[in-house]
């Protein structure tokens, strides 16, 4: 077969899962948390909280790095910050431990979170840096990496400067557009 | 390869409208049009058009390889100098891209001819890998087609997958950019965006126009968060131009498409296609054009025009057509005229979609002219079993 099997939609969908998830005007509310009180004091939703503490606390081990050895995962993740895992097939290895988790949800119009959340563990590198799974935050999770995932930083603190102009792209814009 | 009249969908403006496809009809001239379909043999796509469009791809690639080493090239293809060694930086980088459209002339005997590269802002993405594939499935279930009818369209299955492998190169936040005011621009972008969700990445949107700049030359959204990538559906050529553009080198953006692609999506391209590869079969002659007149049998082509703007046409028979356009002002280049084919009274023009560098779809635009322009109309296509037994004496 030479055409895709499915061809699903998120955001243009009629009927959507996640319509607003980067809609600019229905945001999602994302946020990193070192504990569930943190989590609660931020979004004042203790369940939700909890629920996604569970979840990441669940998902942390399966998708940490996996090191041969102590030394190694140390090296990345800091002195202490390490434990022995075994994968339930006598295979062990070292990981580093979840040292806190993120929290998506998507906000309807009038700003309140909408029904369902996203979340998974976060890990804290040897220069501070905060990172999490790839796969994690997948809607749907269709494109999961193996055991060893790939992870990608998390911007706890965006980075930001003040705009001092504006419209210095789009002169050339014309109504149809530009594509050839 | 045919065209085949058939009966549309009854309801197929109400699909369109369910998936946010609004741009069907464009200043009340129709865009969408299933009246009729292109049939093709399994041979004639992936011999034709899938392999020759991979291998395209790969002689592009390896050109921008001497291109970014030669300053007699970028100066061929009118680079202005401030964003050369920038450019050259991306490649060298293998800065991350994602999509590209080759448009050949194609009719189902002889090889598929490459008319230009698209490979900076290409459209007709949603109609081609969407709409056109849910056409598909609605007609077979229909029984409109021939059962076990396919369709040359992996594009959908390709972005996804190419957005999970370019995931980790992608600086955040992530946006994605188009012209306000184009609805066929700002449908292209939340599709991409769609397959971008489905990967799992997290991107906003916002207006080409509402980009902003800070003191120190970095590039802002609206909530004055530093753009950390930034698809824009939107020519490097004109942000090359406009005041923002002096920042790009030093601003630390990175862009999808990368910067690298300006010499690809570069009818500049061509002629040193042709000089590298002389004679292959599904390239034009062409050369750059030295402002003389144009003999019979060549077309002469802006370096950067879009939609079939400011071509002339000259014949083999001497009849002479040219468009008009905006892009009258700069250097040009001649390719040997191979003109479309006629089907009907239409000439199709084939879109060979190439994502995450594989060829994995087509698109077919046709118009009542030899020219395509922003009046074509987008028509599905069909890969159909060749008949049985044809062969067998």
């Amino acid at each position: 077969m030479k055409r895709s099997k499915t061809a699903a939609l998120l955001l243009m969908s009629a009927a959507p899962l996640l319509l607003t998830a980067c809609d600019s005007e229905s945001p999602a509310r994302e946020g990193l948390y070192t504990s569930v009180e943190a989590c609660v004091a931020q979004t004042n939703d203790s369940n939700t909280c909890q629920l996604a503490f569970a979840k990441a606390e669940k998902e942390a081990v399966a998708t940490a790095p996996r090191f041969a050895n102590r030394e190694a995962c140390e090296a990345d993740y800091g002195k202490e910050k390490c434990a022995e895992r075994s994968d339930g097939a006598s295979h062990s290895f070292f990981g580093p431990l979840m040292t806190g988790f993120f929290l998506s949800q998507m906000l309807s119009r009038n700003g309140a979170p909408m029904n369902g959340f996203n979340s998974g563990p976060a890990f804290r590198d040897s220069n501070g840096g905060w990172q999490r799974p790839a796969a994690a935050g997948a809607s749907g999770g269709v494109y999961r990496g193996g055991s060893r995932t790939a992870m990608v930083p998390i911007s706890a603190t965006p980075n930001r400067a003040v705009t001092t102009s504006r419209s210095g792209f789009g002169s050339a814009g014309h109504s149809r557009g530009f594509g050839g | 390869m045919r065209r085949i009249a058939t009966a549309e969908r009854p309801d197929w403006r109400d699909k369109a409208a369910a998936c946010g496809f609004g741009f069907h009809t464009i200043d009340d001239a129709p865009y969408w049009d299933e009246s009729a379909y292109y049939a093709f043999s399994l041979r004639e796509i992936e011999d034709d058009l899938e392999a020759p469009t991979e291998e395209l791809h790969t002689m592009a690639l390896d050109m921008v390889d001497r291109i970014v080493d030669s300053e007699q090239h970028m100066q061929q293809l009118a680079i202005p100098e401030p964003y050369r060694d920038w450019i050259a930086q991306s490649w060298r980088e293998r800065q991350p891209h994602l999509y590209g459209r080759m448009d050949f002339a194609y009719d189902g005997t002889g090889p598929a001819k490459l008319y230009e590269l698209n490979y900076d802002t290409p459209t007709s993405l949603f109609e081609a890998a969407f709409f056109q594939w849910q056409w598909l499935e609605d007609q077979l279930a229909r029984g409109q087609l021939p059962a076990g009818s396919d369709q040359f369209n992996a594009i959908y299955e390709t972005l996804v997958e190419a957005f999970g492998t370019i995931a980790r190169g992608i600086a955040r936040p992530f946006h994605f950019a188009a012209v306000r005011d184009s609805m066929e621009d700002q449908g292209t972008v939340d599709y991409l965006r769609d397959c971008a969700l489905q990967a799992g990445i997290e991107c906003g949107a916002l207006a080409i126009e509402d980009i902003g700049v800070s003191e120190d030359g970095r590039f802002t959204d609206l909530d004055d968060n530093i753009i950390g990538c930034l698809f824009k559906l939107y020519p490097l050529e004109d942000m090359f131009r406009e005041s923002f553009g002096a920042h790009l080198p030093r601003s630390g953006l990175q862009l999808i498409e990368p910067p690298w692609k300006a010499l690809l999506s570069n009818k500049g391209i061509l002629p040193l296609l042709w000089e590298a590869h002389r004679g292959h079969p599904n390239l034009l002659p062409a050369e750059f054009d030295n402002g003389g007149a144009l003999p019979r049998g060549w077309v002469r082509k802006p370096l950067h025009s879009r939609e079939g703007a400011n071509v002339a046409m000259h014949l083999d028979d001497g009849c002479e057509l040219h468009t008009d356009g905006p892009y009258d002002d700069g250097p040009c280049i001649r390719q040997a005229c191979h003109a479309l084919t006629r089907f009907d009274g239409h000439y199709p023009l084939i879109g060979s979609w190439v994502v995450g560098d594989r060829a994995c779809g087509i698109g077919i635009r046709e118009d009542s002219s030899l020219i395509t322009r922003d009046t074509a109309r987008f028509v599905p296509h069909v890969i159909v079993e060749e008949a049985r037994g044809v062969l067998m004496a």
